[in-house]
């Protein structure tokens, strides 16, 4: 891998997975944090006796 | 929708019909699916960087261990919407639309690097990051119709309305899979013609062949792994809006026996 640094389409190749990793990982994280967030409102809701059918 | 309306289906998804029962199970499976994925991203990772470079495209050969497998998960989510479609439709399975809904910004993740990759490798290997031929045009079009699928959602607050409605607009939008796998078979196109899915077998040269594989099942597997993570968001977000929607009955009612 060390031989592709500097070479003539490095900066094409770099670009590839560079895109890749942020688009993924950006997706990644937005999930993960959408699942935090709701998990944090549904227990606020549940806080406030608020519950589902099946919870009560 | 109740559990009672999917009393035709397969026993597996009749027992999944419950959404309490379906995040107990994403629960278990999702630690083994992300340790599989970051394995196997791994391990393609290592390979596609050994390979040789190729007598053609020299290094830039490398770009098509995250091209080629970012637009088969393109078109991959897309088929997981018209199954989920037909869920919807046919079966009226409680999370077929969740599983489509949640499909839709992945498959446009997907449709987005494929479409940026491939511009990418065809600046040095075509000399122009874009042409109009018909496999790129319709694989932008699969890009279009993902945005337009997610605009459609978002613009229903009402889970079941906009269920069949999005399910009618999936099935119309699959015309373009087919579009896109035989566009470089049916029109002179600038895009090579298929080298790995042929009916007579693979074309490309085993060197090439095992990393693109493995980093197609590492693709895959990420694919369902974020999809399990984002059905279990979806279905997150419709129990918040039943509690919201149940607290305000209750502040209703409050208010009408206390005047």
């Amino acid at each position: 891998m060390s031989e592709l640094f500097g070479t003539q389409y490095f900066g094409f190749i770099a670009s590839s997975f560079g895109v890749t990793l942020i688009v993924l990982l950006g997706m990644t994280i937005w999930i993960l944090m959408t699942y935090h967030a709701r998990r944090k409102a549904l227990a606020k809701l549940e806080a406030a006796g608020i519950k589902r059918a099946n919870k009560t | 929708m109740t559990i009672a309306d999917t009393q035709n289906l397969p026993r597996g998804l009749t027992a999944l019909a419950n959404p309490t029962r379906f995040l107990a199970l994403v629960r278990v499976v999702l630690p083994v699916l992300t340790i599989i994925t970051i394995g196997l991203l791994a391990i393609g990772l290592w390979l596609g960087f050994s390979v040789p470079d190729d007598y053609q495209q020299g290094r830039t050969v490398r770009i098509m261990f995250v091209h080629v497998p970012s637009v088969w998960m393109a078109m991959g989510a897309y088929m997981v919407m018209v199954s989920g479609a037909l869920g919807v439709l046919v079966w009226r399975h409680p999370l077929a639309d969740v599983a489509a809904r949640a499909a839709a910004p992945l498959g446009a993740c997907f449709t987005f690097l494929g479409l940026a990759t491939g511009s990418i490798w065809g600046r040095p290997m075509w000399g122009t990051w874009w042409v109009w031929d018909a496999r790129l045009t319709s694989f932008l079009i699969l890009f279009i119709i993902y945005l337009g699928l997610i605009a459609l959602w978002n613009s229903m607050e009402e889970p079941a309305k906009s269920a069949r409605i999005a399910a009618v607009a999936i099935l119309v939008g699959a015309i373009n899979i087919p579009i896109i796998k035989f566009s470089v078979d049916w029109f002179t196109t600038l895009h090579q013609p298929a080298s790995v899915l042929r009916t007579d077998g693979p074309k490309l040269a085993p060197e090439f062949l095992y990393p693109l594989l493995t980093m197609g099942l590492a693709f895959l597997f990420l694919f369902l792994t974020l999809h399990l993570m984002a059905m279990r968001n979806e279905i997150l977000r419709r129990q918040i809006r039943t509690l919201q929607r149940k607290a305000a009955r209750e502040i209703r009612s409050a208010n009408k026996a206390s005047t």
